[in-house]
């Protein structure tokens, strides 16, 4: 009998520290998601503690009120806790996007594990308080229920989250709580009453948890498409990118590591506004060069003049000029332009490729992502423009896309006035995109045998450009700024602009 | 593109941060999942031929060749001196280097995916008066031209690009080296104090009208009260002076440590204030106090001034004897790839060989060479997949690790116009700063390579904990002899007069150890200075 007792003990002890551990595993997950969705994670973490350990005093209130059937209902709240602690995660993510009282969810469901572990404590401690000395069992509780905290925190930074995400690490948990409510189901089936029941309702709340986290990939993805609001229909990764295609009712979006690239409604005024100009400034245009872009929309706007002979396109992902010549939705968008004879598309890094260019251009396109990091930032430079300028003809027209002189007006007279280190003529022009808000592009003239108000020619069928440049080049003072550095790569200044400018918007 | 996100919707910033958490656990993962073999190479100088002039076991020359002038040393002040012989309108002399290659301190190794250097890497901006600096690197297309104001400008991609500096200081990496977030206010009160009292040093003059500290070093005042303090340790200045804060002590105990490879327990006051104060920040008008660097290191500084010596240079040559006789000078070399010995006779020789060396060429050196330190390094060049950290602060050039042992690491392809690298390879330095040096050389060179690798790594595991996953390659590089090293007393010492005085003026010393402090500069005009005694004395004679 001996023996048999100190199983008892030795199982339930065991399973105090198994509840500790998934408890602050749950309270764990809850923080990081607070803090990933809402941000402000002191905040988020503090009061998620906060709320936890009060709600798990409210269940060691409340359990007093049990008295019969002890052992039962402490196993029905094992399953109980694995099962809503488990499955929380997967909630707040599906929830995110689509509930206005996402906080009021987040808290209950704190709440709830909070208040379930704060139950099982005391009850444990009344199922065995006769057959242990009290002394004993208040220290052996104690012990394995603050062993299990420390091992949860240790190992949620540094292997939970990393191996298993957080989706998977609550979900993980959740079927470990609920497999500690099955073996005590079998190990102590005298002690249990109704055991078939009891069983049964574990091992189904364990399929269910098991289910969820064989396709927890497919809740993730999907929950992903709720974040951005509208329905994915194509991701991809690439060795430099995630690629995500949106769908909502006419409009497609592209997002590239989940900046907005374009929107199918609107980009034509971005794309317009690109080219056009410099290519009706330019004094030829048979050879165009078009860095970035590798979405082709630039690429279809230039092939509207006849004139041009041939297009070379250079950017670095292959993965994305592969997709916008195969895929069927994308080569509506840009005409299968990349796929035109005239193009030839060069995968490789403009910067390398510019040095080593030994071709000249009538035109040059630049459609690189923002300088949000200083590897980008490299391509604003002073150098950078200066290798350009290598590669151009003399008057040739070289446009650049400048980020936004609304948002960001500091980072776009940056670029304008480095431009201008190079350039014997240099202007800024913006368009108003929609999606975007304004934005903003700087045109150089590599000479003075043309000018910005002049139009050698024309393409048909625009449906926003009118080669009115004198429209376009006129800033009001909230997108003017002053007292700005040229962009150089030892002072890389325009980064740090650009991180003060829009860091302030988000 | 276009961060062209609507800002209306106040939900989407929040999407940005899912998205980098979702990006962050496939990139953790990609770390720990990739099982590396771990490439370790262990090299460094040519120590072992080095070693034989203790026992000189050569054999007798059997040939000889009769030159002009002889450049023993192919570090910088050799090269240096070839380039003024050179430009004096000399062609007939002959460098003898022991390695098989030539740039000394300024050289450097490669791999698959970047070169690395293997000592020196960078180069302050010049001081301003400083014309025969900015003629060489006008020369060599590192200064382009002048601006309005006469300033020179440098070329953009020579000059180390942005972000150039980071210090992991209380679990964060910071911008700059001077540990700056989580100072208390005393803290900050003492580094500006401490600031400002070096610009009184940089700014500060002698009563002989010669700044306090200058470059090159023997251009500084003699003013008295001043050189004391090349009496008195570094630590020792801070106690007189009331300095007692540990981040400072931390700070200065880096700098001294990279420029001397003595920290501030050992390394005399007047070279670490020199540190700070020599370097006059007048050479722009606004990049104060950038550097110029290369993948390479100074290596590329080599490699510009070692056109100099084409087809006038014998590597792989250990010069073991070098003597007057007979109004020549007669110096005996061994051919290491030959196996034999062959003679020189010239009518004078330039030593630009550390005096350590020279001890065992030439006769009655060894009293005074013994006040003569030369402190250890360790350099370890890693191959990485990934540098994931907490994201506090972007890669820089340099990378400095706050209470590390070690000086932290340079990004070696941080001057690349790449947007992405395959690999990253970065250099870690350690230097043996210690009271007793000659126990660390001995140290250095009996641990084995397995110990050295896992100090490297438990030094970058405090910024970079999954640094050891990461890893693919790791060359470590030991350097018995890094850098001459000035203790009290040496850089206005009697020892340091002995070694620099020619013999009957015909053998003549340059090195950076008779400067007291290794750096390119010194070096640079040691050779120019050398040539020019050499060629006034000439003149004189005739």
């Amino acid at each position: 009998m001996g023996k048999k007792f100190l199983k008892f003990e030795f199982l339930l002890l065991f399973a105090v520290f198994v509840i500790a551990t998934c408890g602050l595993v749950y309270e764990l997950v809850a923080g990081t998601l607070a803090s990933y969705l809402l941000g402000d994670s002191v905040k988020q973490f503090s009061f998620i503690i906060g709320v936890y350990l009060f709600s798990m005093g409210i269940g060691s209130f409340f359990s007093k009120f049990f008295h019969k059937n002890l052992l039962n209902t402490f196993v029905e709240i094992e399953i109980l806790v694995g099962l809503i602690g488990g499955l929380s995660s997967v909630i707040l993510f599906l929830l995110f996007e689509s509930v206005a009282y996402f906080q009021f969810i987040l808290y209950l469901l704190v709440f709830i594990t909070g208040f379930l572990v704060g139950l099982e404590i005391p009850l444990l401690m009344n199922i065995l308080k006769d057959k242990v000395e009290f002394r004993d069992l208040v220290s052996n509780v104690f012990t394995f229920d603050y062993i299990g905290a420390l091992l949860a925190s240790i190992l949620f930074p540094l292997i939970l989250v990393p191996k298993l995400g957080i989706m998977g690490t609550s979900l993980f948990f959740g079927m470990i709580n609920i497999s500690i409510a099955i073996a005590l189901c079998f190990l102590l089936k005298r002690e249990l009453k109704n055991n078939y029941f009891l069983k049964v309702k574990a091992i189904f709340s364990f399929a269910i948890l098991l289910g969820v986290f064989v396709f927890s990939d497919t809740i993730l993805a999907y929950s992903e498409g709720k974040l951005y609001g509208e329905n994915i229909i194509y991701t991809n990764s690439t060795p430099y990118q995630r690629i995500v295609l949106t769908h909502n009712k006419s409009d497609y979006r592209l997002y590239l590591n989940n900046n907005l690239q374009f929107s199918s409604a609107d980009e034509y005024r971005y794309h317009e506004a690109l080219v056009h100009p410099a290519m009706s400034i330019a004094k030829n245009v048979k050879h165009v060069l078009v860095l970035g872009g590798g979405d082709g929309l630039a690429v279809r706007e230039i092939l509207k003049y006849k004139d041009v002979e041939k297009i070379t396109l250079v950017d670095l992902d292959q993965g994305m000029t592969k997709l916008f010549k195969t895929n069927k939705v994308l080569t509506d968008f840009n005409k299968g332009s990349l796929n035109n004879q005239k193009v030839t598309v060069i995968n490789t890094d403009a910067y390398i490729w510019a040095k080593s260019c030994k071709e000249k251009f009538d035109v040059a396109i630049i459609d690189f992502p923002d300088p949000s990091n200083y590897s980008l930032g490299k391509l604003y430079s002073l150098n950078f423009y200066q290798t350009i300028k290598t590669i151009l003809q003399p008057d040739a027209a070289v446009v650049i896309q400048t980020t936004s002189p609304y948002f960001a007006p500091k980072s776009f007279w940056c670029i304008n006035k480095t431009v201008m280190q190079v350039f014997p003529q240099v202007d800024a022009y913006h368009a108003y995109v929609p999606s975007f808000g304004e934005w903003g592009y700087t045109i150089a003239i590599n000479g003075f045998g043309t000018t910005f108000n002049q139009v050698n020619r024309k393409a048909p069928g625009l449906r926003f450009y009118n080669y009115q440049f004198d429209r376009f080049n006129y800033f009001t003072n909230d997108m003017i700024s002053n007292e700005i550095e040229i962009n150089r790569l030892d002072n890389q200044i325009l980064v740090r602009y650009f991180d003060e400018e829009w860091g302030k918007l988000q | 593109m276009k961060n062209g996100e609507n800002y209306s919707k106040s939900r989407r910033s929040f999407v940005k941060g899912i998205g980098a958490s979702l990006l962050l656990i496939p990139f953790l993962q990609f770390c720990s999942d990739k099982i590396i073999q771990l490439l370790l190479r262990l090299s460094g100088t040519n120590h072992l031929l080095g070693h034989r002039l203790w026992v000189k076991d050569f054999p007798k020359p059997t040939s000889q060749i009769h030159i002009p002038y002889l450049i023993v040393g192919g570090g910088i002040s050799g090269l240096s001196a070839a380039r003024q012989f050179h430009k004096k309108g000399i062609s007939d002399f002959l460098v003898l280097e022991l390695e098989g290659h030539l740039g000394g301190n300024s050289s450097n190794g490669e791999n698959q995916y970047s070169k690395f250097p293997l000592g020196a890497h960078y180069l302050p901006l010049p001081n301003f008066k400083d014309k025969e600096l900015l003629q060489f690197l006008e020369e060599e297309k590192i200064i382009l031209g002048y601006d309005q104001k006469g300033f020179p400008v440098f070329d953009e991609l020579q000059l180390s690009f942005a972000p150039d500096e980071r210090l992991f200081y209380k679990n964060n990496w910071q911008d700059g080296v001077v540990p700056k977030e989580g100072n208390s206010k005393n803290e900050d009160l003492e580094f500006q104090r401490f600031f400002k009292l070096m610009d009184t040093f940089r700014e500060g003059k002698g009563n002989d009208g010669k700044y306090l500290f200058d470059i090159p070093l023997h251009l500084s005042s003699e003013d008295i009260a001043t050189r004391n303090l090349d009496k008195i340790t570094m630590k020792e200045w801070f106690e007189t002076n009331n300095f007692t804060r540990e981040p400072l002590f931390n700070y200065i105990d880096y700098c001294c440590k990279d420029d001397f490879g003595l920290g501030i327990h050992y390394v005399s006051a007047w070279a670490g204030i020199h540190y700070f104060a020599g370097r006059k920040q007048d050479a722009s008008s606004d990049k104060k106090e950038s550097v110029l660097t290369w993948p390479e290191g100074n290596a590329r500084l080599a490699s510009h001034l070692k056109k100099y010596t084409d087809q006038k240079t014998l590597k792989n040559h250990l010069v073991y004897e070098v003597e007057v006789e007979n109004n020549k000078v007669v110096a005996k070399a061994f051919d290491d790839v030959k196996k034999v010995s062959v003679e020189i006779i010239a009518d004078k020789v330039i030593m630009a060989t550390p005096q350590f060396v020279n001890q065992y060429l030439i006769k009655d050196r060894k009293e005074f060479t013994k006040e003569f330190h030369y402190t250890p390094w360790l350099l370890a060049t890693l191959t990485v997949t990934d540098l994931a950290d907490n994201f506090s602060f972007p890669l820089s050039w340099d990378n400095v690790i706050y209470d590390a042992k070690g000086l932290g690491y340079v990004y070696d392809q941080h001057q690349s116009l790449n947007q992405i690298q395959a690999r990253k390879v970065i250099t870690y330095y350690y230097s043996f700063s210690s009271s007793d040096l000659k126990k660390s050389r001995k140290e250095l060179y009996k641990k084995n390579k397995e110990y050295w690798k896992q100090f490297v790594f438990d030094d970058l595991k405090i910024a970079h904990p999954d640094i050891e996953d990461c890893t693919g390659q790791m060359e470590v590089f030991l350097l018995g002899h890094g850098m001459v090293s000035p203790a009290p007393d040496f850089i206005f010492g009697e020892a340091k007069k002995q070694a620099s005085k020619n013999i009957e003026h015909k053998i003549f010393f340059a090195h950076t150890d008779l400067s007291g402090i290794s750096i390119f500069e010194e070096a640079f005009h040691h050779g120019i200075n050398v040539v020019n005694q050499i060629l006034d004395e000439t003149t004189l004679d005739s």
